[in-house]
């Protein structure tokens, strides 16, 4: 499903309009982001898997960031139980499609770029198409298997991909860039037990989502370092940060036979 | 010696309270006597977890340096070090 607000132009993708100027002043003003790094967003396409806690914040700041093309992949539905974290929804979305609230949210907050939503579950059978023209994914889901899925994936495509993950008041983040360091199966090499029904602190996913749109950014517009070959932990209960070195491992399934770059 | 042991996630639980220990061990101990000892207070809710020796998995941190980078499971440890267990999640 695919709505363009009037106010999309997909063919002025070589500049911003005033209104664009405008909405991105704040970004614009920034040391290292220019017009230049603003087109890029604009022209980029960005897959949002899962639009639950993570999902909620990464793409409400992809969306207000101007990345032109947004697809979110999600099959859930709203749940009473989802409101103290999932900050795209209220209490009045009760049973609704979530991806379907979620683009109405993600168009009214920013009609200026394309939102297509998914209604489905990442499955083995799906993920290389959903991938094949986007030009970076965020991993915004709630279980190992579908990582797993989606890091493969980006990994065979060379697609970066930004990982987020959450457990009652921690967080966790890697941007894993296919051949220039760690992917998912280097980080976690052998496939933990599935926890359903997890304890969650709202504003954690939150913090995550948040830094997850942060990495998207960088990654497309070259701005600052992202996170390759580092975890990064945050321990809300004391807020005690931690950044782990994590390297490639030679013999990973995933990625294992993929040269490195030349640095 | 005294040391700092503190637990993340499924592994806070497990230990339960905050997650924090705090450990006497014997002069010239390592991170494997270390898990033994805590294997024998935990016993078999550390493996449920999937808390099991070498597990690459789980992120063993000596004052915020990752084993794999000093001795791995014969780091030595010294009083007053703090070491963190750090299992991965999947929440979102």
């Amino acid at each position: 499903m695919v709505t363009r607000s009037p106010l999309y132009h997909r063919s002025q993708v070589d500049k911003l309009s005033l209104e664009e100027l405008e909405r991105y002043d704040r970004q614009l003003r920034l040391l290292g982001f220019d017009v230049e790094s603003q087109l890029k967003l604009k022209r980029s396409r960005v897959l949002i898997v899962g639009v639950g806690g993570l999902g909620s914040a990464a793409a409400l700041y992809l969306a207000s960031a101007g990345i032109g093309f947004l697809r979110i992949i999600d099959d859930g539905y709203v749940e009473l139980s989802n409101l103290n974290r999932q900050i795209l929804y209220n209490t009045g979305d009760l049973g609704r499609r979530k991806v379907e609230v979620a683009a109405k949210r993600l168009r009214e907050l920013n009609p200026e770029i394309e939102v297509e939503a998914l209604g489905e579950r990442l499955t083995e059978e799906n993920v290389k198409q959903i991938l094949s023209d986007v030009d970076l994914a965020v991993d915004c889901l709630d279980n190992f298997r579908a990582r797993f899925i989606l890091n493969d994936a980006c990994v065979e495509l060379g697609k970066p991909l930004i990982h987020g993950a959450i457990y009652g008041a921690e967080g966790r983040l890697m941007t894993i860039i296919p051949g220039r360091g760690p992917c998912l199966r280097c980080l976690i090499p052998r496939e933990p037990a599935e926890h359903d029904k997890i304890p969650v602190l709202g504003p954690l996913p939150g913090v995550i989502g948040a830094l997850e749109a942060l990495e998207a950014i960088k990654v497309i517009t070259g701005l600052g370092e992202p996170a390759v070959g580092k975890l990064i932990i945050i321990d809300g209960m004391d807020l005690s940060f931690y950044r782990i070195e994590v390297r490639r491992n030679p013999g990973c399934p995933a990625c294992g036979k993929i040269k490195i770059e030349g640095i | 010696m005294r040391i700092i042991v503190k637990a993340f996630a499924t592994l806070r639980e497990i230990f339960g309270g905050t997650g924090i220990l705090y450990l006497e061990l014997p002069e010239g101990s390592t991170i494997k006597d270390l898990l033994e000892k805590l294997r024998e207070q935990y016993g078999s809710n550390l493996d449920v977890s999937g808390f099991v020796d070498e597990n690459p998995s789980v992120k063993i941190l000596v004052n915020g340096r990752e084993i794999t980078y000093l001795d791995g499971l014969g780091t030595r440890l010294r009083d007053g070090d703090s070491i963190a267990f750090i299992p991965p999640v999947a929440g979102g």
